[in-house]
């Protein structure tokens, strides 16, 4: 792909690339991305209480035993304001709803599991929110990324995985 | 997919998860304006924005610290900061607000009104912003008239 792509971008492209291909090379491989890439919402009482991206290409695990493994990544996740504790203690109103993010977080892990990965999973943690991933999910503080702002980033192993999914 | 459906499981996780933000904000409004106008009461008076914005170049100044050494001890993301401080339109996360309320010791709720995240009927507050955005003016060190401005909002702020 990263060939085609650097073809497509020549300047005298439409010399090179015959015309019957029919083929534009740019859009397929937004498709190809956008076939990577899912979106996840938690809806109840008819709103969104909470939404996850993830990816399935862009990636690949990091720790030493499982390195250039294919894992899900967590590009985005977030709980609707009224549902995080701390922010509506701040305003002096009741949470709603409780384990959004922990649902979501789940659907990946299952993700992973169901796409081979066997629950491979893959995040750049903000600061705030390393306890909640380290501590509370149990994944791996693998290091801070300088090329995603020093952010922290943290992967599952399928044990780990397991470990998060088990009943206890 | 087989979600848990273990009571205590999800209890335990949900305590955990009430420990922290795990939001990573940024693209809220854009996928659904209802999350942000959800406790809005009443249209924002622009100038409280401007508040904002000069309330916390000057506290960051009063407190000798550059935009990254502030980002750091507010735990907040520093690309995040700077949007904020150069930026009057632009809307912070309710995260980095809570952050920086409690670094700067000032109600967080005041601030997210301030911040335009939160929309109140507060005809006092927004009269002290309006003079408060209007009196101080962003230059290399306070000057007194600019001290005793700051000093006379956050006690506002703290005694409202």
């Amino acid at each position: 792909m990263a060939a085609a792509r650097a073809l497509s971008q020549q300047p005298n492209q439409g010399l090179l690339i015959p015309r019957h291909f029919h083929w534009d090379w740019t859009r397929k491989e937004a498709e190809l991305k956008l076939l990577a890439v899912k979106f996840y919402g938690l809806a109840y009482a008819g709103k969104l209480q909470g939404i996850m991206k993830v990816e399935t290409v862009a990636h690949s695990c990091r720790l030493p035993e499982q390195q250039g493994k294919p894992l899900v990544y967590i590009d985005y996740i977030e709980s609707a304001p009224w549902n995080i504790k701390k922010l509506m203690a701040a305003l002096g109103q009741p949470q709603r709803f409780r384990a959004v993010g922990t649902r979501l977080f789940e659907a990946a892990v299952l993700q992973s599991q169901e796409e081979g990965f066997r629950g491979r999973l893959g995040l750049h943690s903000l600061p705030g929110s390393e306890g909640f991933y380290v501590n509370g999910c149990g994944m791996t503080p693998v290091g801070r990324d300088p090329h995603k702002q020093n952010l922290l980033w943290c992967e599952f192993t399928p044990e780990q995985a397991e470990r998060y999914l088990a009943r206890e | 997919m087989k979600f848990n459906r273990d009571r205590n499981w999800l209890i335990k996780r949900a305590e955990q998860e009430d420990l922290h933000f795990i939001s990573v904000g940024g693209l809220i409004s854009r996928i659904d304006p209802e999350w942000q106008a959800e406790v809005s009461a009443t249209p924002l008076v622009e100038a409280t924005k401007a508040a904002f914005v000069r309330l916390l170049q000057l506290a960051r100044r009063e407190r000798r610290l550059t935009l990254e050494a502030l980002a750091d001890k507010a735990d907040v993301d520093l690309a995040e900061l700077v949007k904020v401080e150069t930026d009057e339109s632009f809307k912070p996360t309710p995260r980095t607000v809570h952050q920086l309320a409690a670094f700067l010791k000032l109600p967080a709720k005041k601030l997210m009104v301030l911040a335009g995240l939160l929309q109140v009927k507060d005809f006092g507050l927004q009269q002290a912003s309006v003079r408060f955005a209007a009196r101080s003016e962003p230059v290399e060190d306070l000057t007194p008239e600019e001290h005793a401005a700051f000093e006379e909002y956050v006690k506002f702020l703290n005694e409202q």
